[in-house]
């Protein structure tokens, strides 16, 4: 137990620091473009919770942020280097809206039946990334990516074709039904109720991790060799973490659009899906972490389009921020190996 | 002009402000053998990589020949004619033998190389020193113990005349131990002077003339060898106290036969035979020796009998043939495989002990119980073994990474000698282990054949293979070369090890 306290004391205590010394450097940055950091921290927090209206704009954003960054977790934890989010989330996106404008269900079926089928849609886009690595031994990190490719496409190629709304010229499709549509917290904000998502995820996650398939997904991710020898067979393992992962990433398409956009239009997975790695990361894939890892992205997401309108600094640099806290935590890891080792060497005892 | 080659005064290492050696004195005189002694962890090769230039001592002084010198790198102890043979080869294996010897050599031309040349005068100086080699073929092409002649070529090109050597006789056979040792002698009458390090003193007794022996980065003490040194003595030097290196006997007797592996052959990864026909009979309370070079099919053979590679044959266990199934399959039927790599297949380096503990197990109860673990039975589980086997840590939580390979090692004992197994495959179960854990782990071994497990230990170090086993094979390509009774000699073994038929078969 006390093991686990302080693996996670030291794990927060380092995303801090990591947020930390992002926010330095972008500092230097904004000051080096002739402005004043404090001045545009201040506005971008101000933007972000300066108001009810835009801390409601912060969880617009956090909900598939964190839904994505729990889906991709699952991945990762078993090494699976799943960066086909933005693919999976446009395949929920799609299959869920099909239900919703085309399946004429009453609305208490419909919800539930699209519910299932966004996680349909994502879970076999990226288990079949899955089951190309197992068959083929190819790569999930170039067939995730290109496979968002062939997501993106598709969706323009529906949106602009066979479902473009015919009352418009704009390459979207109809609206949802106002019944099939999530309910909203208050009126004149946009945040709704999908936010009870991250929480029955959040849970959801938590179980998954104490299950038996959960230490599969961690043994396969901490030795394919091992996990082997251990009777586990790793190729229905990662076809089935695949699955997992990407019926979660597709839940957040879903969200997208019963609880935001309510229809399908070009761009609509945003920059989730790149955000959502970093969040997983950061969160040390950890379910609480991460939640508390896409607050912060969101809140800097929402703040810092506020900061590019009142002042002069340019939205980049909250662009630069998140590439830098990329850089560390990617250091960071390697980093943390090397500490290991050292570590290691002392603790060696005799037998 | 002094006679001592080097000498080593009151060095002090630390790692992060451990101890890695604590005021260590070292003398090697010239154009003589000199064995460094230890256990794992003693310092051995701390001590060596600072006289290679690898580590900067925090305290002490190095003098060469008599000169002080101040070894900043490898390449200025090269220059002081300092040469290193490391435990894992150094060579690039698509290269040939003198493209390898050139490669830490700058060339005589400024561009091109001098091949030719270069192998010439490798065919003299390997002819001088009875290293018989072919400059022209590729490394990979060479066995274990050519490939060591390469890299004891390579130290003596590069004008080495104070070589040391890591662990030379870890991988080699009796013969070629015999060989490398008449070569040492001959460098040592032309006025070399040769650092052994090893932890199995057994076999360098024969060829040091003198032993520095370290415990706990400390130094124990030098002792010139006589010829009535004793094995003993200097195995409580190295321990700090006795061990037992002849196992009580016992009067268990072998029972049935519990597996009959019967003409198995099977590819290896490379797509060539690894197992040709292979055929054995392992018994009830019975430990089956198989003794071999590394490579020669013993891996294979132990992928094979817990599923993790496809093979033709037959393996029968319970008069049913269970070839080519899972591996959850023999894991359930009760085959216990101690893996050759701890690292790789045994353990899950960063999962928690406790859950290394139950990694084969955790679908049943109680470790686990509608479909989620049972924290706290695993972790009742693991106090239980800790306890038992006398496993050395802070928590069960901790990843077993920050274990000592000894502690490791019990871990994955703990593991797959729990409920009685009915076949435990031990590969290479010491290897890597100092004294005090390797007898621990034999013991353990002992203890599963009196319980009526049926045992194939297979091993590269003979002495384990004779200390253990009731019956002992010898895998050599891929074919059994034959099968002696327990008290078999070194040597017969030996040649079957090389290939050579066995005469008349024994079977015990």
């Amino acid at each position: 137990m006390r093991d686990k306290i302080l693996n996670s004391i030291r794990q927060t205590v380092m995303a801090i620091l990591t947020i930390i010394v992002a926010l330095i450097i972008g500092a230097v940055l904004v000051s080096l473009s002739g402005n004043s950091p404090a001045e545009a921290y201040l506005t971008l927090f101000h933007g972000a919770f300066g108001s009810a209206q835009r801390m409601s704009e912060v969880f617009v954003k956090m909900i598939p942020l964190c839904v994505m960054a729990f889906g991709v977790s699952v991945a990762f934890k078993a090494n699976l280097w799943n960066i086909g989010g933005s693919g999976q989330f446009i395949m929920g996106a799609i299959c869920s809206v099909l239900v919703g404008l085309y399946m004429g269900l009453p609305s208490a079926v419909a919800i539930p039946v699209s519910i299932i089928a966004a996680m349909i849609g994502g879970g076999l886009w990226a288990g079949f990334a899955g089951w190309l690595k197992t068959r083929f031994n190819a790569n999930e990190v170039i067939t995730t990516l290109m496979l968002n490719y062939i997501a993106t496409y598709f969706l323009a190629y529906l949106i602009y074709g066979p479902m473009m709304d015919p009352g418009g010229s704009l390459p979207q499709t109809k609206q949802i039904a106002e019944s099939l549509r999530l309910p909203l917290f208050a009126s004149g904000m946009r945040v709704h109720m999908g936010i009870l998502l991250i929480i029955v995820l959040l849970v959801f996650m938590l179980f998954f991790w104490k299950s038996i398939f959960g230490f599969k997904v961690d043994l396969v991710g901490k030795g394919e060799k091992i996990a082997t020898c251990s009777g586990i067979s790793v190729k229905k393992t990662i076809v089935c973490t695949m699955l997992i992962s990407g019926a979660i990433t597709g839940l957040a398409g879903w969200n997208e659009v019963y609880g935001v956009q309510y229809r399908l239009l070009e761009g609509i997975s945003s920059s989730y899906g790149n955000i959502s790695v970093v969040v997983a990361l950061l969160g040390g894939l950890n379910p609480i972490g991460i939640t508390i890892a896409s607050f912060f992205f969101s809140a800097l997401l929402v703040g810092g389009a506020t900061m590019q309108r009142m002042t002069e600094v340019p939205y980049s640099i909250v662009d630069i921020i998140e590439g830098l806290i990329i850089v560390f935590v990617i250091a960071r890891t390697a980093f943390d190996l090397k500490i290991f080792r050292k570590h290691n060497g002392k603790e060696k005892r005799r037998c | 002009m002094s006679s001592l080659a080097v000498e080593m005064r009151n060095i002090t290492k630390l790692f992060r402000g451990v101890k890695g050696n604590s005021g260590v004195d070292f003398k090697l005189k010239k154009g003589s053998i000199h064995g460094l002694l230890g256990e794992n962890g003693a310092g051995k090769t701390t001590l060596m990589n600072i006289l290679y230039g690898f580590y900067q001592p925090e305290e002490g002084e190095i003098y060469i020949r008599g000169n002080r010198e101040v070894i900043s790198s490898p390449t200025k102890a090269i220059s002081l004619g300092i040469g290193m043979v490391h435990q894992h080869f150094m060579l690039a294996r698509p290269f040939s033998v003198v493209e390898n010897v050139m490669l830490g050599k700058k060339g005589r031309h400024r561009f091109l190389l001098d091949t030719a040349k270069t192998a010439k005068e490798l065919v003299n100086l390997s002819r001088k020193y009875k290293m018989e080699i072919d400059p022209y073929s590729k490394i990979w092409q060479l066995s274990v113990g050519e490939q060591q002649r390469v890299e004891i070529l390579t130290a003596l090109y590069m004008g080495a005349d104070i070589l040391i050597l890591d662990e030379p006789t870890a991988v080699l056979t009796p013969q070629e131990v015999d060989m490398l040792f008449e070569t040492l002698r001959k460098m040592r009458d032309d006025g070399k002077s040769i650092i052994l390090i090893t932890h199995k003193l057994e076999e360098i007794i024969s060829v040091v003339d003198e032993v520095t022996v370290l415990r706990d980065g400390k130094l124990v003490g030098t002792k010139v060898l006589t010829p009535d040194t004793t094995k003993e003595e200097l195995t409580r030097m190295m321990v700090g106290r006795d061990v037992l290196f002849d196992f009580p006997q016992n009067d268990i007797k072998p029972g049935a036969v519990e597996v009959s592996i019967q003409n198995l052959s099977t590819k290896n990864d490379k797509g060539l035979d690894a197992l040709s026909n292979l055929s054995l009979d392992i018994h009830k309370n019975e430990i089956l020796g198989l003794a071999g070079v590394d490579g020669n099919g013993q891996k294979e053979l132990c992928e094979v009998l817990t599923g993790m590679r496809k093979a033709d044959g037959a393996i029968m266990m319970d008069g049913e043939n269970i070839i080519n199934r899972n591996p959850a399959f023999y894991i359930n039927k009760g085959i216990a495989h101690i893996t050759e790599d701890r690292h790789e297949t045994g353990l899950a380096l960063d999962l928690s002990l406790k859950k290394n503990l139950v990694i084969k197990r955790f679908i049943k109860e109680p470790f686990s119980k509608h479909g989620f673990l049972n924290e706290k039975a695993i972790t009742d589980y693991w106090n239980k073994k800790r306890d038992e086997y006398h496993i050395k840590s802070d928590s069960a939580d901790e990843p077993a990474r920050a274990l000592s390979g000894g502690n490791q090692q019990k871990i994955v004992l703990a593991r797959e000698l729990d409920n009685n197994p009915s076949l435990v495959i031990a590969n290479q179960p010491t290897r890597g282990l100092d004294i005090g854990a390797s007898e621990y782990v034999r013991t353990k071994i002992l203890e599963a054949r009196n319980e009526g497990s049926a045992v194939l230990l297979i091993s590269a170090d003979l002495e384990e293979i004779l200390q253990l086993s009731d019956r002992i094979a010898v895998i050599y390509n891929g074919r059994i070369t034959g099968i002696l009774p327990k008290n078999a000699g070194i040597h017969e073994i030996g040649s079957l090890m090389l290939g050579k038929k066995q005469e008349a078969a024994v079977n015990a």
